[in-house]
């Protein structure tokens, strides 16, 4: 009969050898001795404890997990910790309007420059610009109240949001939307 | 109105407010995932010793080991939310601390027992009691030995020997089978005999 496999010398040093491997372990000398070498590691690793650190460290060890916790939280985020939906979404929307009343606004005829006069539009182009002049007349009457009055902004959550941001934070929100229009107009 | 009825109205329509470290480990787990910071105190006070335990036997030294369990600690406090309590928490806080220290482990190398890990044995010479020292001796030999072992038959052993996980748990918390548990179990038991030099 075969020896012990790994998994049978295991399962016989935890007492759960199956029955029908008992006869082959007491007849067989080399599983015996492969059994008895690792039952003594084990008991030599069971019976081995741990120094046990001071009272005083336990006293202080939830204190310490607190103030890590703290720690991680305020780590966390490399974004600025102002950076929350509830404050993006509002200004989001605020800069949608924003696009969409600098679309409203009329434009100067490019009929002036007599190369346009000359040059025929593109078709693409020509559907664009369709396409601008149906979103223009879509978006080209709604101000902030129609906005917020037709569910699409809350009233009053754009304002809340930009009372609540630091100066630091209006700042870089002042600077965030002139990038914005300054990109629209370019 | 009797006293006693007196007394039944005013117990029937006061809260019942339980002392936190009366409650169960689940209750606690909810309160903190709802934000209850002294809850999650509550659990770290309950399970500090057991994780504290693990990670001393991954790294054999108590700086990198209370600095593990304070990390272990952070991590199940970030990911409470997902803690859906399938397992024991007890269970859940191993493996998380079986992660920490891997990847602490691996990133740093093999840990070493320092030098005054073995102070008291001196302190066990001066009680002249010459067979503690031996003793002693041979556990600063075990645990080094087991901390010389590779990650996977340490944590295995760690698990299985000290905190009598059953080889099923201990698969859950590696990420591994059954099978992979045993060999690793068999190969730490091996591996130790030939460090140790262990004869029956």
């Amino acid at each position: 009969m075969t020896h012990l496999s790994s998994d049978e010398l295991i399962d016989a040093v935890e007492g759960l050898l199956p029955p029908e491997r008992h006869a082959h372990l007491a007849a067989c000398d080399v599983c015996q001795r492969e059994l008895a070498g690792l039952s003594s590691v084990l008991s030599d690793a069971k019976h081995t404890s741990i120094p046990e650190p001071s009272p005083l460290f336990w006293q202080h060890f939830s204190e310490r997990v607190r103030t890590a916790i703290d720690d991680d939280a305020s780590q966390s985020g490399n974004w600025p910790s102002w950076i929350r939906w509830q404050v993006l979404a509002p200004i989001g929307v605020a800069a949608m309007i924003i696009l969409g009343l600098m679309i409203a606004v009329p434009k100067q005829n490019p009929v002036d420059s007599p190369l346009a006069l000359q040059a025929p539009e593109a078709p693409e182009t020509l559907q664009a610009s369709e396409s601008w002049v149906m979103v223009t007349e879509l978006v080209g009457n709604i101000d902030l109240d129609t906005a917020s009055a037709a569910g699409v902004i809350e009233p009053g959550v754009a304002e809340q949001a930009v009372l609540h941001l630091t100066a630091e934070e209006q700042q870089e929100l002042t600077r965030l939307l002139k990038a914005e229009l300054q990109r629209a107009k370019s | 109105m009797s006293h006693e009825s007196a007394l039944a109205i005013q117990a029937w329509a006061l809260p019942v407010v339980k002392p936190l470290a009366g409650l169960e480990d689940s209750e606690l787990v909810s309160a903190a995932a709802g934000g209850s910071r002294e809850a999650f105190d509550v659990l770290v006070e309950r399970h500090q010793r057991t994780v504290y335990q693990v990670c001393y036997r991954f790294v054999n030294n108590h700086e990198d080991a209370s600095d593990l369990a304070q990390d272990a600690f952070v991590r199940a406090w970030r990911g409470l939310k997902t803690f859906k309590g399938q397992s024991a928490l007890s269970t859940w806080l191993y493996r998380i601390a079986v992660n920490v220290c891997l990847n602490r482990v691996s990133a740093k190398g093999p840990a070493m027992e320092p030098i005054d890990a073995t102070d008291h044995v001196a302190d066990v010479r001066i009680e002249g009691a010459q067979h503690a020292m031996i003793r002693e001796e041979r556990a600063v030999a075990v645990r080094k030995a087991i901390a010389s072992l590779p990650d996977k038959q340490r944590a295995t052993l760690i698990l299985r020997t000290y905190h009598d996980m059953s080889h099923q748990q201990i698969a859950d918390v590696l990420g591994s089978s059954v099978g992979a548990v045993k060999a690793n179990f068999f190969h730490a038991l091996a591996n130790l005999k030939k460090i140790l030099g262990t004869e029956p």
